[in-house]
């Protein structure tokens, strides 16, 4: 497990030195909720039914957005090369990556999320199912980004192409995450135990797909 | 059994020699049957004659999504057993299927207006084929995405294995979901709900579809596999 944490570790640190990309991400949320009154009016009667919804986009695409080249550098400097070759193995090496990555962009939005949720007139007890959807859709949805990066590595237009991969992937989780945020029965409802299930599924799934498909890239580029 | 259809020459062999059948079969069950679907069959007594749009759209959409169960089944053997001809067979099928999972959504618009009212209702079996359609385009600008084409196989094989997912959803959305759209009327425990008169001509459309289907991806994964043959000879050794 001592490398895994490692890989955890470094993947921090250069997050860290990146720490502007982070407010980067954080502005882009932001500025995607803004533009929904903008576009819509700010009439309330429309509007506020409009919250949960607004801000479970602007999550799916800050996040997603943030995967533009998750594997990149690795692949350029190499490291991917010794990854591959490493006791580590690229299954656990793209589940880091997931952690590192949800640690680093997911948690600064879950954070920022009440802030969204009052400017968009979300009554506070919708704050806590609201939260605990958004905090498994948003690991759900760091699982599919790392699917995403590893399917698009190394593609031209690497960017475009993984929004139209991942997106159509992203339906369930919108779907159960936006039910369950906005269950009146409870924070524990059926529909966020179907948003357990959908991200139980990833975790288990987007590790092994991502190594096959980092796999192929690294034996071809490394020739 | 694998190895032995899976050798390139002898497929094309084989693949030509029932080239011409299936089209024999495709145009004598489509022209009999669209005869009898457009001008024999009875007029639905609800719907009027609108309801023979049902013999352009239900086959597309059952080729739609059986060409998707190719795709992911053609996905399976490349990345398991890497075998090329999957790969062709999968870049085959792709444009193919797309283009019915296209013409499902542009006949059920066709035929949803008068009916319903709307081009266009966010029901979950229109929803769920529109994002059928988009896996398609998904795998389709996977599978081309890269400067080497092989290079985008494996990555656009596992994109249709996880796509699958889809299928059954699509499949099973208007069991699942009160929709506006009506449940499965062919393939039901209970036999198929519909009157022999628009029954017979529904059948017959649908052979005809589906070899059409398969006469299209012969010759699409013939011509895939002359392209790759050309591109080997020009190809010197050593360079790329």
């Amino acid at each position: 497990m001592k490398p895994f944490f490692a890989q955890i570790e470094r993947d921090l640190l250069i997050a860290w030195q990146n720490r502007q990309d982070l407010g980067v991400m954080l502005v882009f949320f932001v500025i995607i909720i803004a533009l929904f009154p903008l576009a819509i009016g700010a009439n309330a009667t429309v509007l506020d039914p409009l919250g949960v919804p607004v801000i479970w986009i602007a999550a799916l695409l800050a996040i997603l957005a943030g995967f533009d080249r998750l594997f990149a550098q690795d692949v350029r400097d190499g490291w991917l090369d010794q990854i591959a070759l490493s006791q580590l193995g690229l299954g656990w090496y793209a589940l880091a990556k997931a952690i590192s990555h949800w640690l680093t962009a997911g948690i600064p939005l879950l954070i920022m999320t009440p802030l969204m949720a009052m400017m968009l007139n979300i009554p506070s007890q919708q704050w806590p199912p609201l939260l605990i959807a958004l905090l498994i859709g948003s690991m759900g949805l760091t699982l599919l980004g790392v699917i995403g990066a590893a399917l698009a590595e190394g593609a031209r237009r690497g960017t475009a192409l993984m929004a139209l991969l991942i997106l159509p992937l992203a339906v369930p989780l919108l779907i159960f995450g936006t039910l369950a945020s906005q269950s009146d029965r409870g924070i524990i409802s059926p529909h966020l135990m179907l948003l357990g299930a959908v991200f139980a599924l990833l975790l288990a799934l987007a590790p092994l797909v991502a190594a096959s498909a980092l796999e192929i890239g690294e034996t071809e580029t490394g020739l | 059994m694998f190895d032995y259809f899976a050798n390139p020459s002898r497929f094309i062999r084989i693949a030509n020699r029932l080239l011409l059948p299936l089209v024999i079969l495709s145009l004598s069950t489509g022209v009999i049957g669209l005869y009898f679907g457009l001008f024999v069959a009875p007029a639905d007594y609800q719907q009027g004659d609108t309801v023979r749009i049902i013999y352009i759209h239900v086959p597309s959409a059952w080729l739609a999504l059986f060409g998707y169960v190719g795709l992911g089944l053609c996905g399976l053997f490349y990345v398991v057993w890497r075998h090329p001809l999957a790969d062709i067979a999968a870049r085959a099928i792709a444009p193919v299927g797309a283009v019915f999972a296209l013409l499902t959504l542009v006949t059920g618009a066709l035929w949803g207006k008068p009916m319903w009212g709307a081009w266009w209702v966010w029901d979950a079996r229109l929803t769920s084929m529109l994002i059928l359609f988009f896996f398609y385009l998904g795998f389709i600008a996977l599978s081309n995405g890269f400067d080497r084409a092989e290079r985008g196989s494996r990555p656009a094989a596992l994109l249709a294995l996880v796509g699958m997912i889809n299928v059954p959803i699509v499949k099973f959305s208007v069991d699942w979901w009160n929709t506006l759209h009506q449940p499965a009327s062919l393939l039901r425990s209970d036999g198929p709900a519909i009157d022999s008169s628009m029954l017979t001509p529904l059948v017959l459309t649908l052979i005809a579809a589906h070899a059409y289907f398969a006469i299209l991806v012969i010759l699409r994964m013939r011509a895939l596999l002359t392209e790759r043959r050309l591109a080997a000879l020009t190809l010197r050794p050593g360079g790329e």
